[in-house]
C-alpha cells in the first residue's frame, strides 16, 4: 500500500496520482506492468504511457450521507467534468460541472465552477449567488494562464444543489441535470437543458425529432467569458417522505434519457451496491460499459423529510408519501424568459 | 538556467496513428554575464594551394585571416594553417597554440604576411593538423574556419576517414572563394563538423566573411551541448533535425545514452535560439490513451539544461486529429524546399532539364508560400519564376556558376515562423 509521500494522504494507496495532491506516486505502470514505471511527470519511464491522470477517476464519498464520483470514460483523453461534494452534519453542498470541449482549457474551467460554487455556497446557501460567482471565476480566466484562453474562452455548465433537512435549492446553467428520484416511479428532472433541444421542443418542435437533431446537444446557456448575461435558473422544494437528490452530467444521462429507465437504473445499482459510494462507482461503470462516450460524473444524496427517520437509502422500496411540487413556487423561482439563443455551443 | 525547450506539436493522433512530430525552439540568453563555461580555441585554415594566386586571392585571403585574427579576444588559444599539398603550420610554432594577447596578434599578423601560394589542395590533411592541435585543449570552446578555392586533391575516401575520426572534436565553417571548388565536399565537411558553409564569389568579400565568422564564434558561450531524446519502448526516431537557422540532419549523429536514450550533438552554443524537428514513431494507443512519445533535453555532460515533453494523445476526434500545427508544416517545407533545390541543381547538371523544372518549381513554390524572401530571390537566378504560387518556372539558358552555387549553399537557410512577409 502506497501512501502518498508528499502530503501522506491515505486515499494514495494504489492509484498512480496522489488524489490529494496531484504528485505521481512511482507505482507500477498499469499499462506495462513495470514495478515502480510511473516517474515523477506521471509517465511512464518504459512504455512512456500517461499511469493516469488525477482527474482521470475521483471519487468522494461521504458515507450515508452523500457520494459523487466522476470519471473520463472511455472516449475522452481527460475529464473535463469536475465535481464538488462538502457535508456539514445532515447539510449537503454538491456541485456538479461540465466543460465545453469546444473552448480551451474546459478542464480548468469546469473545476474553477466546481470549487468557486462550492466554496461560496459553504459561506451562505445562495445558489443563484453560487452560480454567479462561478460564472465571474469562469470569465476571469481569459485573462489568465494560457493566451489561447482570450481567443476560446474556456467554458462550461454547471448544476448545484444545497440540502438542508428536506429543504433542497438547486440551480443550473447548461446541460448537466438534477433529478428527484422517487422510491418508486419515474425520475422526476429538476432542471430544463439549456440545449438547442429543449429550446426546440418549447417552441413546439417534435420531441423525438429534435433530440435526433445534430443539434440537439449544442448548449444555449453557459459559463465563460463569452457567454451571454446569464440569469442562473433556479429551483427549491421540500422533500415529504424520502428518497434521492441525482446530480450528473451528460456522460450519464446521455445513455438513460428516458425518466423511467433513469429511474429504474440508478435505483438497481443502489439497491446492488450496498453503499451509496459503490453505487455511483456503478453507475459510472454503466455508463462506460455503454460507450463511455463523454466524461461521467454522477452524484447520490439520499433526502428525507424530518418525519421519516429512517436512513434514505434504506427507504428504498418503501412507499411513503412523498410530494415533490411540480412546479417550483413562484416566489423562489426568478421569472426567467428564454431568448431565442443567439449562440451555441457544441458540447460533448 | 539560461537554456529553454518548447515544443511545438498537435499531440492529437487519429487511432492506428504512430508517427508524432514536434519543433522544439531551445533558447539560450547565453552564460551568465556573456562569459564562456570553458576556454576557447580558434584555427584558421587558409588554402595556399597555386590557385589561389587567380584573380588576387591569395592577397585577399592574407587581409581576411589578419582581420580574422584581429576578432579573436584576448586569453583564446589560436593558430593558423596553411593549406597546401602538407598541413603547415603558420603560426605559432609547429604543435604549438598562440594565447591570444596584443602582441601575438600582431606577431600572427605578420606570419600571414609570409603566406605563399604554391602547391596542391589537401583538405583531409588540414583538418587533421588541426583536429591535433585541438586536442591539446579538451573541453574548449573548438572552432574552425576552412577556406578553400578548389577540389581537393587527396586520395579518395581519405577526407572521409578524418572528416570519421575528428567528427564532435570541433566544429568548422567552411568558406569557397571562386566557383572551382565543390559545395558537396564543403558541405560534407560542414555536416561532419556541425558549421556552415557558404560561397564568397569575389575575393574582395573574404574579409568581411571571416570577421562575421570570427565574431561569431566569439559569442559562443558553451563548448558542448547536446540534445538527449528520450522515446519509449517499441519506438524509433525517424529523425532528429536541426531546422532553424538551416537545415542540418543530426539523425545519423546519435550516440546512445542509456536505454531508450540518445545524445544529438548540437555544437557550442551563445546567446541564440535554435530550433528542431524530432520525429518519433511510437505503437499505438487507444481512444483517450495518452504517451509520452519523447522526452527532449538540452545537456551539457551531465548538467540538465531545459526539458520539454513531446506528447501523442489518441481520439476519435477528428477535429484534433487533423489539426495542422504551423511550426510542424512550415519547417517540413523548408526541409523540402532544401532538398527541392538540391535535387534541381542535380537534375540540371544531369542534363534532366524535366526533372529540374520540376523540383525547381516546387522550391519557388515552398519558398514564397513560407515567405522565404532570401531563397526565392536566389531561385530567381537560376529560373525565370512565372507564378511562384502555382510553382511555375522556366530554366535559364545561362546561369552564372556563382549563382548556382549561393542558391545550392544557402538552400539550406531558413526562416522561422511569422516572418513571413
Amino acid at each position: 500500500m502506497t501512501d502518498c509521500a508528499s502530503c501522506a494522504d491515505e486515499r494514495a494507496a494504489g492509484a498512480a496520482f496522489c488524489e490529494a495532491c496531484g504528485r505521481a506516486l512511482g507505482a507500477p505502470c498499469p499499462n506495462c506492468g513495470i514495478p515502480g514505471g510511473v516517474g515523477e511527470d506521471g509517465y511512464c519511464q518504459n512504455c512512456g504511457m500517461l499511469a493516469g491522470r488525477p482527474r482521470d477517476h475521483i471519487e468522494n464519498d461521504r458515507g450515508e450521507v452523500a457520494a459523487a464520483v466522476t470519471d473520463r470514460g472511455r472516449r475522452h483523453h481527460r475529464n473535463e467534468d469536475a465535481m464538488w461534494l462538502a457535508v456539514r452534519g445532515a447539510d449537503v453542498d454538491v456541485v456538479v460541472s461540465d466543460g465545453v470541449s469546444a473552448s480551451f482549457d474546459p478542464d480548468v474551467a469546469s473545476e474553477t465552477a466546481a470549487n468557486t460554487a462550492g466554496a461560496l455556497l459553504a459561506g451562505s446557501p445562495d445558489v443563484s449567488a453560487a452560480i454567479l460567482g462561478a460564472k465571474q471565476a469562469v470569465a476571469d480566466l481569459v485573462n489568465s494562464g494560457d493566451p489561447r484562453r482570450t481567443t476560446s474562452n474556456p467554458a462550461c455548465t454547471i448544476v448545484l444543489a444545497t440540502v438542508r433537512g428536506a429543504e433542497i435549492n438547486i440551480g443550473w446553467v447548461g446541460d448537466s441535470r438534477a433529478y428527484w428520484l422517487p422510491p418508486d416511479g419515474p425520475a422526476e428532472q429538476l432542471t430544463e437543458d439549456d440545449s438547442w433541444a429543449t429550446h426546440a421542443i418549447a417552441m413546439g418542435a417534435d420531441p423525438i425529432a429534435a433530440m435526433q437533431d445534430p443539434k440537439a446537444h449544442a448548449i444555449t446557456a453557459w459559463l465563460g467569458a463569452d457567454a451571454a448575461p446569464v440569469l442562473p435558473r433556479t429551483g427549491a422544494f421540500t422533500v415529504v417522505g424520502a428518497g434521492h437528490l441525482v446530480l450528473c452530467s451528460d456522460g450519464l444521462w446521455n445513455y438513460l434519457p428516458d425518466p423511467e429507465a433513469f429511474a429504474a437504473t440508478v435505483r438497481a445499482h443502489l439497491r446492488a451496491g450496498g453503499t451509496l459510494i459503490s453505487a455511483a462507482r456503478s453507475l459510472v461503470e454503466f455508463a462506460n460499459a455503454a460507450g463511455g462516450a463523454d466524461n461521467i460524473t454522477v452524484a447520490l444524496i439520499p433526502v428525507s423529510s424530518a418525519a421519516d427517520v429512517t436512513p434514505a437509502h434504506e427507504a428504498l422500496g418503501e412507499t411513503p408519501a412523498h410530494e415533490i411540487p411540480a412546479e417550483t413556487p413562484a416566489d423562489e423561482i426568478p421569472a426567467v424568459e428564454i431568448p431565442a439563443p443567439a449562440d451555441e455551443k457544441v458540447k460533448e | 538556467m539560461p537554456y529553454t525547450a518548447e515544443a511545438f506539436q498537435n499531440e492529437f493522433l487519429a487511432l492506428g496513428a504512430t508517427e508524432v512530430n514536434a519543433i522544439i525552439t531551445v533558447t539560450s540568453s547565453g552564460s551568465e554575464g556573456g562569459r564562456r563555461t570553458a576556454g576557447a580555441t580558434e584555427i584558421i585554415i587558409v588554402d595556399a594551394s597555386g590557385s589561389m594566386q587567380a584573380e588576387g586571392r591569395i592577397n585577399a585571403a592574407r587581409q581576411a585571416a589578419k582581420a580574422a585574427v584581429e576578432c579573436i579576444d584576448d586569453g583564446v588559444n589560436f593558430a593558423i594553417i596553411a593549406g597546401v599539398s602538407t598541413a603547415q603550420q603558420l603560426f605559432p610554432a609547429p604543435g604549438q597554440l598562440a594565447v591570444s594577447s596584443p602582441q601575438t596578434r600582431a606577431e600572427a599578423v605578420r606570419s600571414i604576411d609570409r603566406l605563399q601560394a604554391s602547391g596542391g589542395t589537401a583538405m583531409g590533411a588540414w583538418l587533421l593538423l588541426a583536429g591535433q592541435l585541438f586536442a591539446q585543449r579538451p573541453g574548449d570552446i573548438a572552432h574552425a574556419i576552412l577556406l578553400t578555392d578548389g577540389d581537393n586533391g587527396e586520395r579518395h575516401g581519405y577526407l572521409e576517414q578524418v572528416l570519421d575520426s575528428i567528427a564532435g572534436r570541433f566544429t568548422c565553417d567552411c568558406r569557397g572563394v571562386g566557383v572551382n571548388w565543390k559545395v558537396s565536399e564543403l558541405r560534407k565537411i560542414a555536416t561532419a563538423l556541425l558549421g556552415t558553409v557558404d560561397i564568397v564569389a569575389q575575393p574582395s568579400g573574404l574579409t568581411a566573411a571571416f570577421e562575421q565568422m570570427m565574431t561569431k564564434a566569439m559569442g559562443k558561450t558553451s563548448a558542448d551541448v547536446q540534445l538527449k531524446v528520450w522515446t519509449p519502448v517499441n519506438s524509433t526516431v525517424r529523425f532528429v533535425k536541426q531546422v532553424e537557422p538551416e537545415v542540418m540532419d543530426l539523425t545519423g549523429k546519435r550516440a546512445e545514452d542509456g536505454p531508450r536514450a540518445g545524445r544529438y550533438p548540437l555544437g557550442s552554443w551563445g546567446a541564440e535560439s535554435r530550433d528542431y524537428h524530432v520525429c518519433v514513431d511510437v505503437a499505438p494507443g487507444a481512444a483517450g490513451d495518452e504517451m509520452l512519445a519523447a522526452r527532449v533535453s538540452v545537456v551539457e555532460g551531465d548538467t540538465v539544461h531545459a526539458q520539454s515533453l513531446v506528447r501523442a494523445v489518441w481520439t476519435e476526434d477528428s477535429a484534433l486529429s487533423t489539426r495542422i500545427n504551423r511550426q510542424v508544416a512550415h519547417y517540413t517545407g523548408q526541409a523540402e524546399l532544401a532538398d527541392a533545390i538540391q535535387a534541381g541543381i542535380e537534375a540540371r547538371k544531369a542534363g534532366d532539364d524535366r526533372t529540374a523544372t520540376i523540383k525547381f518549381g516546387r522550391a519557388a513554390q515552398l519558398a514564397h508560400a513560407s515567405g522565404n524572401k532570401a531563397t526565392e530571390e536566389l531561385l530567381a537566378t537560376v529560373v525565370d519564376i512565372e507564378d511562384a504560387a502555382t510553382g511555375t518556372v522556366r530554366l535559364r539558358r545561362k546561369v552564372e556558376a556563382a549563382d548556382e552555387m549561393a542558391l545550392d549553399t544557402r538552400s539550406t537557410k531558413t526562416v522561422r515562423v511569422g516572418r513571413a512577409q
